[in-house]
């Protein structure tokens, strides 16, 4: 982590939720043998459509 | 532990931050630089948030990180899952940092820079950041759940009701206010009409490469929409220079408040992944960048306020911006950055479901409000650092400074401020506008204010490019806040699909397709009428509707406090029940003291029930009397259309404030009771269960059965 700009864009990355596949496929391997995991684009549909079919709220 | 060497260093922070309030409170040169208003902040979070969060975190909710959370305990690697605090910060305060912490500052201005700071940040101290803290760890103690099942719970079935009540409202009247600020900003504005609708190609190119593309891949497909806003930002200046384009992009507000409408209603329709999920990756990436960027270039510039302390409006209520004095006004209008009732809904929602370690509610909770409050000061600095002059002609009544430049150039000398015609145009020349007289909401003088700083800074690199920065922040603005129209339209959407599924059991499936469009339809109609009746306002709609939402948003928070105190006295810590108490004594004393000067006031500039009854009279004498001239009423029209809204607004004020007695009237009901021993506190806090993970998240090593 000595490089900044290598630290923010692993932060940014985190942040947005594009490591959250990899972090899936390690629970999924772990919790489920044998069958296989969705594909990074199932999973990030599935997980959008989550998201907004229960929405939180925001501050103005 | 040598004393000194643990707190000397906070010393010199108390020494350095006094310091900074000294010459804020006393100086007397000519005018204040607003390094001393930035390093006064700074030091105050400092201390707050190493002593008074940390005060709240162990005596006060007694946070035990060996317990647990809901995270923890139901994990399902979806809605419940720990998440690394530093990324949960990031979520948190993108969740809870809107437009409002923008807007409120700005107006607030008026009074000088003064009153407004001073509440930014002693009410965040001691109100804001407290809330959000208390209600996040009551939320995660409770395995996530929201504000209005806590209120119905540890309350009761009424105070459950008022909650809904008031987050319904607020909702509506949020969007409209903010939907205003939109279109004020827009209107007359070709380079500002072209790029915001340039937004939505871009989002919807962005949902396409999201969703069937390149899934998931957020940050490239952010990168792209971000080079393709700078691009549509650097296209509206083309088109405003090119006649024929420049009137085809020109919009009256009527036609802008019916674009929003439709817009507010098809993207509530559609599936989210077309326009709402890209664009709130493109709007959270923007207003990040955007602070960042604000904080960096008030560092590098160190602007001049050139606001006084104090101006005459915050003691003769007058102000031409919104009428009011001080108390209660400054408190309502300045939510966002001091306290916000709304952070309360995120606080028991989402982000308790994510949380690792009890003892982060500090860091996330209490933390992130102080940021958010930084940005409110921010919008200050940027507020005052204009010329008084400008400011007011910017945001006053527009009925009282007319449509040219002379005009409103007498007016500002009428209000006790000086600014020549000249000054005014050479402003819009800046910016690349018309005309910038009577551009109430808040978001066109913060832009103004920005664009001179970002001018600053990009001015020592040789090009000034104003007009760019100018419309850089409209357009950021007016993203955030459409994104906000976006998703608020939706959440009302889901609440009455909610409250109608109680009735009738198919309108709860929320992707029941008739149910989305009544539902989104009706939450349309809501903010789509105060919107419609806010731009049609003859005394300009942002002073009559912000207090409104103001109130409405201080109401929601009252409800929050009152929750918390009730928690922490069942929870026997009744020792420490001040800590929500006096912020909700503060928040009921300033909120119902609005609200009856709202209802009952006498001076028609403020009463709405004033304000009608010298409606009614003109228009039964069939001529205008002289208090609705005084107003800026124009023609008998102007006073019907006033008599409807002040009618609208007056009974949205009594529902409201009624709301706040009722909440508060019926949990002081069980705090007596608690206090006497004649009820049982039930608490309904999840059972303990003993945590296996690290405060970095990691799994600990299960000790063996049997070696406790």
């Amino acid at each position: 982590m000595a490089n900044p700009v290598r630290a923010i864009w692993d932060y940014l990355k985190e942040i947005s939720g594009e490591n959250a596949y990899d972090r899936y496929l390690a629970i999924h391997a772990a919790t489920h043998p044998g069958k296989p995991p969705m594909s990074r684009g199932e999973y990030y549909r599935a997980r959008q459509d989550e998201k907004y079919a229960n929405p939180g709220s925001r501050c103005p | 532990m040598n004393l000194l060497g643990r707190y000397g260093i906070w010393v010199g922070i108390a020494i350095v931050g006094a310091s900074c309030w000294g010459v804020l409170a006393l100086s007397q040169g000519e005018t204040i630089n607003a390094g001393w208003l930035l390093f006064a902040a700074l030091a105050s979070y400092a201390i707050a948030y190493r002593f008074y969060a940390r005060f709240i975190r162990d005596r006060v909710l007694g946070t035990d990180d060996s317990r647990a959370t809901p995270a923890e305990r139901l994990n399902n690697g979806r809605d419940f899952e720990p998440m690394d605090r530093r990324v949960l910060f990031g979520h948190h305060f993108a969740a809870i940092a809107g437009a409002g912490p923008l807007v409120g500052p700005v107006l607030a201005a008026q009074m000088g820079f003064l009153p407004g700071t001073i509440w930014i940040i002693v009410g965040v101290i001691l109100a804001g950041a407290v809330q959000d803290m208390t209600t996040l760890f009551f939320s995660m103690r409770r395995d996530g759940k929201s504000l209005g099942q806590m209120a119905r719970e540890e309350i009761g079935p009424v105070g459950g009701a008022a909650a809904l009540i008031a987050v319904l409202s607020i909702m509506v009247i949020l969007l409209a206010v903010l939907a205003l600020v939109v279109v004020n900003a827009l209107a007359a504005s070709p380079w500002g009409a072209f790029s915001l609708a340039m937004t939505l190609p871009i989002a919807v190119l962005m949902g396409v490469y999201l969703r069937f593309l390149r899934p998931g891949r957020v940050l490239e497909v952010s990168l792209i929409g971000i080079g393709l806003l700078i691009l549509a930002i650097i296209g509206g200046g083309w088109i405003s220079e090119s006649s024929p384009y420049a009137e085809a992009w020109t919009f009256t507000p009527n036609q802008l408040t019916f674009a929003l409408i439709v817009y507010g209603f098809v993207a509530s329709v559609l599936p989210v992944w077309v326009l709402l999920a890209p664009r709130d990756y493109l709007s959270t990436f923007m207003k990040i960048g955007t602070i960042a960027l604000l904080a960096v270039g008030i560092a590098i510039t160190l602007p001049p306020m050139n606001m006084p302390r104090f101006t005459e409006f915050a003691f003769n209520g007058q102000g031409p911006v919104f009428a009011g004095a001080l108390f209660p006004f400054v408190f309502i209008i300045i939510a966002c950055g001091a306290l916000s009732g709304f952070h309360a809904l995120v606080a028991s929602g989402t982000t308790p479901k994510l949380i690792q370690k009890e003892s982060q509610v500090r860091p996330i909770g209490y933390g992130a409000m102080l940021v958010e409050s930084f940005v409110a000061v921010m919008a200050m600095i940027a507020a005052v650092t204009l010329d008084p002059g400008v400011y007011f002609a910017m945001n006053a009544n527009p009925a009282l400074l007319g449509d040219t430049v002379q005009s409103a150039s007498q007016a500002v000398n009428g209000f006790g401020f000086s600014v020549s015609p000249q000054t005014l145009q050479s402003t819009a020349n800046a910016v690349g506008e018309d005309s910038i007289v009577g551009r109430t909401g808040g978001a066109p003088t913060l832009a103004v204010g920005i664009s001179a700083i970002f001018a600053g800074v990009t001015g020592i690199f040789g090009a000034a490019l104003q007009a760019f920065w100018y419309h850089f922040a409209i357009m950021f603005e007016a993203l955030f806040i459409l994104t906000t129209v976006d998703a608020g339209t939706r959440v009302g959407r889901f609440m009455i699909q909610d409250l109608i599924g109680n009735v009738w059991r198919p309108f709860a499936r929320p992707s029941w397709l008739p149910g989305n469009i009544i539902a989104s339809a009706l939450i349309v109609a809501g903010w789509g009428y105060f919107l419609w009746a806010g731009v049609n306002d003859p005394l300009g709609g942002i002073n009559q509707l912000f207090p409104l939402f103001g109130i409405a948003n201080q109401l929601l928070a009252a409800v929050a406090l009152t929750v918390g105190t009730t928690i922490l006295i069942k929870m026997g810590k009744f020792r420490y029940a001040w800590v929500t108490g006096l912020p909700l004594a503060w928040d009921a004393a300033v909120t119902l003291t609005a609200s009856w000067q709202k209802i009952f006031s006498t001076d028609p500039a403020i009463g709405f029930f004033a304000q009608r009854a010298a409606a009614q009279q003109s228009i039964q004498a069939g001529q205008l009397n002289d208090t609705m001239a005084a107003l800026g009423a124009a023609s008998i029209d102007d006073a019907r259309q006033i008599l409807v809204n002040t009618t609208v607004d007056g009974v949205l004020s009594i529902v409201f404030a009624v709301a706040i007695i009722i909440v508060i009237a019926d949990a002081s009901r069980m705090w007596f009771g608690i206090i006497r021993g004649s009820k049982e506190p039930e608490l309904s806090e999840a059972p303990w269960q003993e945590s296996h993970l690290d405060s970095e998240g990691n799994e600990i090593e299960r000790e063996p059965v049997g070696a406790r």
